[in-house]
């Protein structure tokens, strides 16, 4: 299947930018916006609680319904209805409606980028992709739900049909974080509906408005109200989905303790419950960049930068620790310390920032936290004298020297902060990033084709990026997922991410009676 | 006879006298690196890869059997290997075959190095500089470096910039008058002219916010700037890939507007004619120097532009538009176009026209002196290595022709290196083209 990304904005140009920072003031004069709960079509009250700007914690971007255990259940409940009706569709006018929904999103993008910067001060760079991811997953999905439709080919013998075909499931449950507002939401819901399911979307609390204009987007486009349901609010909503016995289907996207809890309560199968519950994970990582030698430092310093702080390092993918050749690495450390002191700390709004504020207050903390335990352990080597105010600002920051047992190493961090490590050979390395329990990414600076191979081989990482930055998987080029505890093993964005949502019913008929082929031509390899 | 088509008989003139004071093809400069390794380079997609990413990365390699091993594995994806190439990985099978290999390599990389890298430094270059300049050939000195990452390497930068300003200074007054080289009709030309590059200036280029890094290289750009002036030195700088282009022009055309710089130095900066927005680009520089008075004008060097595949590839990575044009011809066309206004254009700017290709450079001649402009007021400029037997012949036609020579260790140079292969061992290559050849008919067809 062929397939092209949604084209990100020509930002060197003059009024590219421009546009944006109109449609920032657009939106700033309709602020705060308003987002209801979305069941069965009938839309809640919206307020309960708030979205605020990252950047500026007393501006109040949307005023939301917060959904409780009762909205919950009537959720789950409008959504089995919807599934009579949606799953029934072929997947074609599935994929019409997914279609029709990208190009509203399309049309609203400077809109939606903007939104981004606001709600979660995701820099207009990556808010714009992020965007253009969630119409990519949009039309992936549609296209990949009719090729499943047809069906994978089998080995057919003589006087004998076989066929594979795949069902939607059900009602999927979909959970999504604050990190990418749309594109993560957009792409579980997308997977799931083009895949025949009916939804229940239960977005981020820090980022509700992103998950409503996605909602809003699909209605219009004809899903059917209840085949899509929004659920905004916190952890007891998407709680009590989980446990639902009639939800089939649970795509999560977030932290590992959250996806550990999940496929805990998924894994309980009351006996009223006809159905043992699909968990598809997506959860952290603890990403390393290996550097060997004879590595351009040129290339890997600014990637190391662009992978680790970026978004302020809140990306599943993000790097968090540097293994490098002890030929290389004071060079490295010196260059790339001095590059990270050199990173602009601003607000989102702004097209210099590299690093914006942290989502909310409880992470600006933890990463103090975790700047006070590398200066302890080992050593903090870039400094920074003041951070902008107001907003949960964290310095960008590099430690090292940190003794090998040191939580800074083995948990991921979800901030602006790196670690950097010496080690002997790639081999050493290697036997590094073989003892994390998570696998989601990893990156890789050799010119040497044997090392690169090497490292392929060995590598247990969903993603692994070589001689380039390891954040920024696109759709259909990079398919995106981890293993080990960083996920269930499933690539959003690629082949087979479809069928997770789908299940296979075979179909094997027996066309010879009394010796005679009752229908010829079944014998060849049909499909 | 039309003023077209005078000018095209003209064009052909200057060409096939040009072409006349030529080496032949067979003491063609590319052959003299490699010609195995060029010819096989250029006729061959794998192996070209494979022979740049050995010169790209024997620097960073730490002895000559870990430059053998590199070199195995580049080997080692080509398809169909030629059997020079098969004999080299036999005989890597073991270590000292290794060593002979590594040692082999690492010469011959130095060797391609120093044809299009001067010296390390700029006093080891003194020497050839001040050759050059004696022959009757100017020079322009360009200081290869790492990347800039961090603000420390931005102000080292700078400093080998002033360091660099004062050697030649000190030394180009002792070299001999060279009336064409030092004077046109606007006035002196400086003798000492030093390149610069904004992206080693500043650690903070943002293609997405130029004013970051004007603003932060302007910190380092104006003492240099003042020192230039003191010494009498010429600044150009360079332009580099689209995503510091408004950077650059913001950066040099508000410097040399303040007051402080109304009277010098002399400064310039560059249109790259592979651009789609080139033309565009001109306006506002000749805009510019409309509205702004300067003692000394403005000097703008037209180059066709050295990252097109770079623009080409990033652009298609976004699915947007390249912002270069595709077609060897409307590029031709283009860097005719800009030429012609450029030479109109004067005495508002200076010119200069960078170019290997016989046909553009004739052509510039040509347009100027129909238009009755002196050929003091036209600068010509060829890249050291590559460019040197166009420098000899226009230096013997007594036009003023200034050898761009880049100054640096190996491993700050590789950067450059590699693109001065890519960019002529390509197929649309004027050098190619003329190393296998071509005939000058064809040399010196219209685009």
């Amino acid at each position: 299947m062929s397939f092209a990304n949604e084209p990100t904005l020509e930002l060197r140009r003059a009024d590219a930018r421009d546009r944006l920072l109109v449609a920032l003031d657009d939106l700033d004069n309709r602020l705060p916006l308003r987002v209801a709960p979305v069941i069965g079509g009938e839309r809640g009250a919206s307020e309960g609680f708030e979205s605020t700007d990252p950047g500026m914690p007393a501006r109040v971007i949307a005023t939301a319904g917060r959904a409780d255990e009762t909205d919950a259940r009537e959720a789950v409940e409008a959504a089995a209805r919807g599934f009579r009706e949606w799953g029934r569709r072929p997947a074609a006018r599935r994929a019409e409606c997914l279609r029709a929904a990208a190009a509203s999103l399309r049309e609203r993008r400077p809109e939606l980028a903007a939104l981004q910067v606001r709600e979660c001060a995701k820099p207009w760079q990556e808010a714009d992709a992020d965007v253009c991811e969630a119409i990519d997953f949009l039309e992936y999905y549609g296209a990949g739900a009719v090729e499943l439709e047809r069906g994978p080919k089998l080995t057919q013998v003589p006087g004998e049909r076989n066929s594979m075909r795949h069902e939607p499931r059900g009602v999927a449950a979909v959970i999504a974080p604050w990190n990418f507002p749309l594109a993560i939401p957009t792409g579980m819901t997308a997977a799931a509906l083009a895949a025949g399911n009916a939804v229940v979307l239960k977005p981020a609390e820090q980022s509700p408005a992103s998950a409503f204009a996605l909602v809003e987007a699909l209605h219009e486009a004809d899903v059917p109200a209840n085949a899509l349901n929004l659920l905004p609010g916190f952890g007891d909503a998407g709680a009590a989905l989980v446990r639902d016995p009639r939800v089939h289907l649970i795509a999560f996207t977030g932290s590992s303790a959250v996806g550990l809890e999940i496929v805990r309560a998924a894994a309980e199968t009351p006996a009223d419950q006809a159905h043992v519950k699909r968990v598809i994970a997506e959860m952290g990582g603890k990403n390393c960049i290996l550097v060997d030698s004879d590595a351009d430092l040129d290339d890997a310093i600014p990637a190391i930068v662009a992978s680790g702080f970026n978004y302020a390092g809140q990306k599943c993918s993000a790097a968090s620790r540097v293994l490098v050749h002890e030929a290389v690495a004071e060079a490295l450390l010196e260059r790339l310390a001095g590059a990270v002191e050199a990173l602009v700390v601003c607000q989102a709004e702004r097209f210099e920032t590299d690093v914006p504020p942290l989502i909310e207050r409880e992470a600006q903390e933890r990463l103090r936290r975790c700047e006070q335990r590398a200066e302890r352990d080992g050593r903090l080597v870039t400094r920074r004298s003041e951070l902008p105010a107001p907003g949960w600002f964290a310095a960008p920051g590099v430690a090292t020297d940190l003794p090998p047992d040191s939580a800074l190493l083995r948990e991921e961090l979800f901030g602006p902060l790196v670690t950097v490590e010496a080690v002997g050979s790639i081999e050493a390395a290697l036997e590094i990033v073989d003892s994390l329990p998570f696998a989601l990414t990893g990156g890789l600076f050799s010119r040497n084709p044997a090392t690169i191979e090497r490292v392929v081989g060995r590598a247990p990482v969903g993603n692994l990026y070589v001689n380039r930055a390891i954040t920024g998987a696109m759709v259909a080029r990079q398919p995106f997922g981890g293993n080990r505890r960083s996920g269930t093993g499933t690539q959003a964005g690629g082949p087979g991410y479809l069928q997770q949502f789908a299940e296979p019913r075979v179909v094997s008929e027996n066309t010879m009676r009394h010796g005679l082929v009752t229908e010829p031509g079944t014998g060849s390899d049909g499909g | 006879m039309t003023r077209d088509v005078a000018l095209e008989a003209e064009v052909q003139r200057i060409g096939r006298a040009l072409a006349q004071r030529f080496p032949s093809p067979a003491r063609h400069p590319l052959r003299a690196l490699d010609q195995r390794a060029m010819r096989l380079a250029s006729e061959d997609e794998q192996i070209r890869a494979a022979l740049f990413r050995l010169v790209d990365v024997t620097p960073a390699t730490h002895s000559v059997d870990d430059l053998a091993r590199h070199l195995i594995g580049y080997l080692e994806e080509i398809s169909e290997r030629p059997p020079s190439l098969d004999t080299a990985l036999k005989i890597s099978d073991t270590a000292p075959g290794r060593a002979a290999l590594g040692t082999a390599t690492t010469a011959a990389v130095r060797h391609m190095a120093h044809r299009f890298i001067v010296g390390e430094s700029p006093s080891a270059a003194l020497a050839d500089i001040a050759a050059l300049w004696r022959h009757g050939i100017a020079v322009s000195v360009d200081l290869l470096g790492e990347a800039t990452v961090t603000p420390d390497e931005a102000d080292r930068y700078a400093e080998r910039c002033h360091d660099a300003l004062e050697t030649l200074a000190e030394a180009a007054g002792r070299w001999p008058e060279r009336r064409w080289l030092e004077r046109d009709s606007a006035g002196p030309v400086p003798r000492v002219n030093l390149s610069v590059k904004v992206t080693a200036l500043t650690p903070l280029m943002r293609p997405q916010a130029p004013h970051l890094g004007r603003d932060d290289a302007a910190g380092r750009m104006r003492p240099l700037l003042r020192r230039a002036r003191e010494l009498d030195a010429h600044l150009h700088v360079d332009m580099e890939s689209l995503d510091s282009l408004e950077t650059t022009i913001e950066l040099v055309l508000g410097l040399l507007a303040e007051p402080e710089f109304r009277r010098g130095p002399s400064a310039g900066v560059v249109v790259q004619a592979y651009l789609r927005d080139s033309p565009a680009q001109l306006d506002r520089l000749l805009e510019w120097a409309a509205a702004t008075e300067r003692g000394s004008p403005l000097v703008v060097r037209l180059v066709k532009g050295a990252y097109w595949d770079q623009e080409v590839i990033e652009a298609r990575q976004h699915g947007w538009r390249p912002p270069v044009f595709e077609r060897k011809s409307e590029c031709d066309r283009n860097f005719e176009l800009l030429t012609r206004r450029l030479l109109d254009a004067r005495p508002l700017v200076r010119v200069k026209v960078g170019s290997h290709n016989l046909r553009s450079v004739a052509h510039a001649i040509a347009y100027s002196r129909l238009g009755g402009g002196a050929d003091a007021d036209l600068e010509l400029q060829v890249l050291r290595g590559l460019g040197d037997e166009l420098a000899e012949a226009l230096r013997a036609e007594r036009l003023r022709v200034r050898s761009y020579c880049p100054v640096g260790d190996l491993v700050a140079g590789m950067a450059y290196l590699v693109r001065r292969l890519l960019e002529n061992t390509s197929n649309d290559s004027f050098l190619r083209a003329h190393a296998h050849g071509a005939p000058v008919e064809e040399l010196l067809a219209a685009p």
